[in-house]
């Protein structure tokens, strides 16, 4: 219970994050962590049924679900791509307005085009 | 005015968050016991019908290898979409001919009378060691790429430690005389040929008439053949690709 | 070869084609790499349409190819159904995306890697469409989604950057409580596939009922977000605006509705799937009349059209939630669901239609402001264009989208409204297609001849490096023309062959023939008077907008804040009512 209120907590902060802050860095960091907390969440819940990795190696063990692990693989490496996309377009338009700053990109480029 | 408009700011995050806060509070407070159904199924079959010991390999390369195709494809178009961001920058800087931008650096750590045109941060210390580390990575990550199925690993975590060991290489490069691995054109040759292969294996399924995505070796005696190809063309091309990637983000790609 | 087998083509062959683009990239530049990249996009976009014929028997008997992807378990693989909706959609994708690619080879953006990427998308949209496993919808819209990011800057216009991150941030946030949503379901009923819920849905105690009524929602407003629907269409005018025509013909003629028929396919199953049904028809009908308002009061051409692609989703929406809200199963959700796909079909023509040509128009012109551009056809003459198609162009599309009698938007509009006469979103659509003609004839003043010589200034700063306006004349003149033509002559076509089309989708989508849609009569006197007075109103209306008085509300519309964080704070409070909409319905 304890852990599944501090996950909420977590997911929050990185919502807090995307929403109220202006780097847009640091609006990427927020998506990793909102992202994470997800992942966490999932991953947390899924090992209660168990106590044992996947791997049958010692017969039919107490194993946890895989399903939520094998989701998460995917989840997470579609995180890391769409985290590295975000953060060349962060570095192109601060190459673009010299800000890393939302409010002072949208007037500048708003000025340009 | 400034600051007025900083509380407007504040109060409209604070309505977000907490609207989002109460929606999400039966979702993470849910009591209801996991499901068991899926993991008494895999338990029993899973190791059979794939073949695979590490259960989450057989999901992620057996019965969920699609979601898997479309992992990489992610993982493929944000490379391309990073790249062409990037060198767009790279472009734009030459062009206004800003030359400070790269570093011609006398560091501390640089021997009396040599040229270094490369950043900064490479010193000789971590050339030396990260040169000598790099092939050990890249074995190891070939290990763990290659017993995906019998042991805690998989293309995509072996994929990420052969990035790791190219970009090793790269770092260790003395001289600037860049091996072939850390070469962006054999990398994106590399990318390119295993998105490819990944794609013939996909469809390979057909034609022994197990349906799309099917397992041709299901019949033969060893089933799991089948996900130590996958495994390996995944991990080529994730290590192909992160490398690639994190090289040019390092500014070293032509 | 069973159909199983066939049905993954639609998926693979752009895959393939994409592959084949991409070892095109790697090859040196020359002849055979040029070669190598057509033959990708041929076995892309070329070769998925006959495959698409040859299962059009099977669907059309009513059948559908449904099974486990590589003949896995059902409990855990992924399954799939191709049936008639699937093959529509594919359909739509296809057509728009091989006249979009095609315009592309004339007006840029080039290159391998835009073609395997633009390819990808393609397959995304097929997979999106096709997939009956809530994990595997996550994966494909994150595909669409990315290749989407990707696709938008190519413009290389700054403000195209600044959209596409704003884009990025809040549909992966978007997708992160998707990923819970999907979490909540798995947890209640231990299974993905969407019939693996929906039975097990049945067996849960009703202290779950909320869990379900949260993840329901969290999946709904993720997808209402591509799908642009009315709190959450922030992102779309400027990423539709500022990306490179071919790639903004295919963002709102495609990609903003498969994700909305795949939705389809959860809300019939789920409980509570009526009630969002419900709900969406009409936050849809309210996407129409605003989209339209805004769309009114925009001076940048391709923005007009951008918000008019939020307003035409609405007409859809509002028909596709009235449709699922009285039941797929009933005759009058079926012919809704019928009006619902053609329109958005036709929507997916004309409005790529438009936006071909009046990018073109921009282009040539150098310049974007409806108020400042005029003498379109002059300065298309002076670009190399003897017969001025790119005009035509541009009227079929305008006469199509103000929904005048022969065109195909007349056609599928009157479906709509004809099947829900009476609903108050007819009377929102009613209104909302009087804005459209006011706004189609202040677009049509850039073809308007100069009285003066007008003070044309270009567009400053905006191009960086080599953009992607073609310089030389007659460079890529063909691949334009040929793309706009072969649009304006499926839009002609679809009007004409009305009757037959709206037969033959209304076989497709009644489901082996129980529940026979009710075909619309088209051209009877009530619909034709109701046609000449919305244009009689909507030519005063265009009076009325140019007036002292209107072009002041105009201004105010136009300049309104837009932040950026207004994005996230209208989807928290769009879900968070759309949950206690749900709640109330069910409780109280």
């Amino acid at each position: 219970m304890v852990e599944r209120v501090l996950l909420l907590c977590l997911l929050l902060i990185g919502f807090w994050g995307v929403v109220a802050k202006k780097n847009i860095i640091k609006k990427i960091f927020g998506l990793n962590i909102l992202n994470a907390a997800a992942v966490m969440l999932f991953i947390l819940e899924g090992n209660r049924i168990g106590t044992e990795a996947p791997i049958l190696e010692s017969g039919l063990a107490q194993v946890v679900d895989p399903i939520p692990q094998a989701l998460m693989l995917t989840a997470i490496v579609i995180g890391v791509c769409v985290t590295a996309l975000a953060l060349a377009l962060a570095v192109h338009l601060y190459q673009i307005t010299g800000s890393f700053d939302i409010d002072t990109i949208r007037e500048r480029v708003k000025d340009e085009a | 005015m400034g600051k007025r408009k900083a509380w407007g700011t504040i109060l409209q995050a604070s309505l977000a968050i907490g609207a989002m806060g109460a929606v999400l509070l039966p979702i993470f407070l849910c009591q209801t016991p996991w499901p068991t159904v899926a993991r008494d199924y895999l338990v029993e079959h899973g190791q059979h019908e794939s073949g695979a010991i590490n259960l989450v390999s057989a999901i992620y390369l057996g019965y969920r290898a699609f979601d898997t195709l479309g992992e990489t494809i992610v993982l493929l178009v944000a490379v391309i979409g990073t790249m062409g961001l990037l060198s767009r920058v790279e472009s734009m800087v030459n062009a206004v001919g800003d030359d400070d931008n790269t570093i011609q650096t006398v560091s501390a750590f640089s021997l009396r009378g040599e040229k270094r045109s490369s950043h900064v941060l490479r010193t000789h210390l971590l050339e030396v060691v990260t040169g000598k580390i790099g092939p050990i990575v890249l074995l190891f990550g070939f290990y763990v790429m290659l017993y995906g199925h019998l042991s805690p690993g998989g293309g995509f975590q072996g994929g990420v430690i052969i990035a790791s060991g190219i970009v090793f290489l790269a770092l260790g490069n003395q001289q600037d005389n860049t091996s072939a691995l850390s070469k962006s054109s054999i990398l994106g040759g590399i990318e390119s040929v295993s998105f490819l292969l990944f794609i013939i294996v996909a469809i390979s399924g057909i034609f022994f008439g197990k349906g799309f995505f099917g397992n041709p070796l299901a019949d033969s005696a060893y089933p799991v053949g089948f996900i130590v190809l996958l495994n390996s063309i995944i991990g080529l091309k994730v290590g192909a690709s992160i490398g690639f990637m994190c090289i040019a983000m390092m500014g070293g790609h032509d | 070869m069973r159909p199983e087998d066939i049905v993954f083509a639609t998926v693979m062959l752009p895959l393939l084609g994409a592959s084949l683009a991409f070892c095109a990239k790697i090859l040196p530049k020359g002849r055979i790499a040029g070669v190598v990249e057509y033959a990708g996009a041929l076995v892309g976009l070329g070769l998925p349409p006959l495959v698409l014929i040859l299962l059009f028997p099977v669907v059309f008997s009513g059948q559908s190819v449904s099974g486990v992807v590589g003949q896995w378990f059902v409990g855990v693989g992924i399954t799939f159904r191709f049936d008639a909706l699937a093959w529509l959609v594919n359909m739509l994708g296809y057509t728009i995306g091989a006249a979009a690619w095609v315009y592309s080879l004339g007006a840029g953006p080039k290159g391998p890697a835009f073609t395997g990427v633009f390819l990808i998308q393609t397959a995304a949209l097929s997979a999106t469409i096709m997939t009956t496993d809530l994990f595997n919808l996550f994966v494909c819209l994150e595909i669409m989604g990315i290749t989407s990011y990707v696709l938008i800057p190519t413009s290389r216009k700054p403000g195209a950057t600044l959209a596409s991150f704003s884009y990025l941030m809040v549909s992966a946030s978007a997708m992160v409580f998707f990923l819970l949503g999907t979490y909540g379901f798995y947890r209640l009923t231990g299974a993905l596939s969407y019939e693996g819920i929906s039975s097990g849905l049945q067996a849960i105690s009703s202290s779950d009922t909320m869990l379900s009524i949260v993840s329901l929602a969290l999946l709904v407003s993720a997808i209402a977000i591509r799908v642009a629907v009315m709190p959450l269409y922030g992102w779309l005018p400027d990423a539709h605006a500022l990306a490179p025509h071919a790639v903004s013909a295919v963002l709102s003629g495609v990609l903003i509705k498969t994700p909305l028929f795949a939705l389809s396919r959860i809300l019939y199953l789920f409980p509570f799937g009526m009630e969002v049904g419900e709900l969406m028809g009409i936050a849809g009908g309210l996407t129409a009349i605003v989209g339209v308002v805004i769309a009114l009061s925009q001076e940048d051409a391709k923005r007009l059209l951008a918000y008019h692609s939020i307003s035409q989703i609405g007409y859809v929406v509002a028909a596709w939630g009235m449709a699922i809200s009285l039941g797929v199963d009933t005759p009058a959700g079926t012919s809704l669901m019928v009006a619902a796909f053609l329109h958005a079909f036709y929507h997916a023509l004309f409005k790529g239609l438009l936006f071909l040509s009046v990018g073109t128009t921009v282009d040539m012109a150098k310049e974007r402001n409806v108020y400042v551009l005029r003498d379109g056809i002059g300065k298309l003459r002076d670009a190399g264009e003897k017969i001025p198609v790119t005009f035509i162009g541009f009227v079929v599309g305008a006469l199509a989208i103000s929904a005048i009698p022969p065109l195909n938007g007349f056609v599928s509009k009157t479906a709509i409204t004809y099947a829900m006469k009476g609903s108050l979103s007819y009377y929102l659509l009613s209104m909302a297609a009087v804005g459209t003609v006011a706004s189609f004839i202040k677009l049509s003043r850039i073809y308007w001849p100069t009285r003066k010589r007008g003070s044309l200034h270009l567009e400053t700063g905006v191009s960086l490096g080599t953009g992607s306006n073609p310089q030389s004349k007659a460079h890529g003149l063909v691949a334009r023309l040929t793309a706009q033509s072969a649009l304006a002559v499926l839009c002609i076509a679809g009007g004409l062959a009305a009757p037959h089309i709206l037969t033959i989708v209304g076989t497709l989508l009644s489901r082996g023939g129980t529940n026979s849609a009710v075909p619309p009569t088209l051209y009877s006197t009530d619909n034709l008077l109701k046609t000449g007075a919305t244009t009689l109103g909507g030519i005063l209306l265009f009076f009325i907008a140019t007036s002292k008085i209107g072009s002041r509300v105009l201004h105010t519309i136009r300049n309104r804040p837009r932040s950026f964080q207004g994005l996230f704070v209208s989807f928290s409070l769009g879900t968070a009512f759309l949950v206690a909409f749900l709640v109330v319905g069910k409780f109280l």
